[in-house]
């Protein structure tokens, strides 16, 4: 698989990983796998850090939000990504923009957040424009 | 050097009138560059004289690692108030060294995460990330990059999606984000220079939208775009007292796409108030360039005198 050389982050040494990293990189260890994997397997990709509970509550809580599937074979769950590449990416994207106070001074956003007020001021200009808001 | 020393940290507050006039009179390129070199200039100069204080309060301190000579009373005299100031500047130049090394940092950090969120789709100029909430960023890095959400996608026409990727393009080729951390950086050295940050985000935004809009030939479908994107996205608190409701950046940024074109920049004739602004701006920064130079090179030539060699 093309994009799985470029992923060098599962190899890495324990360290602390935040929640939403954490679901990151074990989505991504799913998109890599070969088929429906184990939660053995993901951990084994993770690096062995983490415990098994661990591994098990991240697949629940993916699941829980659609970005992965699972079937029963035989007495263990096998696991699989559902969530392509742009998913993913959103993720990740939505997790630093939650995570990041300084990000709006790296990342020029398009629009910032409107008042109140500022949405009745946006409403009247557009609509002087030939095709108003709805348009 | 007496009381020079301390100009170079209130002088800031000269560059306050022509951050206002600038983002009302100047074309937004103009008032964009001028703010964040005048920005610089201070916040160096505020630096140094900072720098210059605490030296010879250290030099105050039992035990410095300073030669003996430098708290000679000549040397203190260089500094009025030397042990109020000399001990207050430690801490202060403490905290600026602090908060700039953290801005810097964070400010590599979003970069970098962010440029690994989007590692495995394609290294195209634009990144398309499947989320619903609407959001558009202009992303600096190896290649240049638009994300683009598709949520803020659906919610615009094809036109002015162009109208989108235009403006943001502006950001990475105007290399904008250069002058938001050097503004940022300086309003950490000297929160004096904070309304100068606001006005320089503000002045990229402007200039982007300037630019865009020139190059789509259509300023109504820029303010179409920009408003209709912000209609997409979530609405913040205002201020609870009507009264000092001033319109946000993105009403203002609509109004000032729905006027004419800015003219694009002559400087401004003394006697208008833009005028004023701008040639106080430039005094205060003249002074306070000089007022550093001149403590800067009054101190060392005292300390150089001062040490025994």
């Amino acid at each position: 698989m093309r994009k799985g050389c470029q992923v060098t982050d599962h190899r890495r040494p324990a360290r602390r990983r935040g929640q939403g990293e954490l679901e990151a990189q074990v989505l991504l260890a799913l998109r890599q796998a070969p088929g429906p994997v184990s939660a053995a397997w993901v951990r084994e990709r993770l690096g062995g850090d983490l415990a098994h509970t661990t591994v098990l509550t991240i697949l629940t809580r993916l699941l829980a939000k659609n970005a992965v599937s699972r079937e029963r074979v035989s007495r263990a769950f096998l696991w699989r990504c559902t969530a392509d590449e742009a998913g993913l990416a959103a993720r990740r994207m939505r997790h630093l923009l939650d995570g990041e106070a300084d990000r709006e001074a790296v990342l020029a956003r398009f629009v910032t957040s409107l008042t109140a007020e500022d949405e009745r001021l946006v409403r009247e200009l557009l609509n002087e424009t030939d095709e108003g808001p709805e348009g | 050097m007496g009381l020079f020393v301390f100009l170079p940290l209130v002088l800031p507050l000269t560059a306050w009138p022509i951050a206002r006039l600038a983002e009302q009179h100047l074309h937004p390129r103009r008032a964009t560059r001028l703010l964040a070199w005048l920005s610089a200039v201070m916040a160096v100069c505020s630096t140094l004289s900072l720098a210059l204080i605490m030296v010879v309060g250290t030099a105050q301190l039992p035990h410095n690692p300073l030669p003996d000579g430098w708290s000679d009373p000549e040397v203190r005299e260089a500094v009025p108030y030397d042990e109020v100031a000399g001990a207050a500047a430690i801490p202060a130049l403490t905290t600026v060294t602090v908060l700039g090394t953290a801005t810097l940092w964070r400010h590599h950090r979003v970069r970098r995460r962010a440029a690994r969120a989007l590692d495995h789709l394609p290294r195209r100029p634009v990144a398309v990330v499947r989320d619903v909430r609407p959001y558009a960023y202009a992303l600096p890095g190896r290649p240049d990059r638009v994300v683009a959400s598709t949520g803020m996608l659906a919610r615009l026409d094809s036109a002015e999606r162009r109208a989108l990727f235009a403006h943001e393009r502006v950001h990475l080729t105007a290399r904008h984000h250069r002058y938001l951390l050097t503004t940022r950086l300086a309003a950490r050295t000297n929160p004096f220079l904070r309304p100068l940050h606001h006005a320089v985000a503000f002045g990229a935004e402007r200039w982007a939208d300037e630019e865009a809009a020139r190059l789509l030939g259509d300023r109504r479908l820029m303010a179409r775009a920009v408003g209709k994107a912000a209609l997409a996205g979530p609405r913040s608190p205002g201020p609870t007292i009507a009264a000092l409701a001033a319109p946000g950046p993105v009403p203002r940024r609509i109004a000032a796409l729905l006027e004419p074109p800015p003219a694009p920049a002559a400087w401004p004739a003394l006697w208008t108030a833009t005028g004023l602004a701008a040639w106080t701006a430039a005094a205060g920064t003249t002074v306070s360039a000089l007022a550093s130079a001149n403590s800067a090179f009054a101190l060392i030539t005292l300390l150089h005198a001062a040490t025994p060699l």
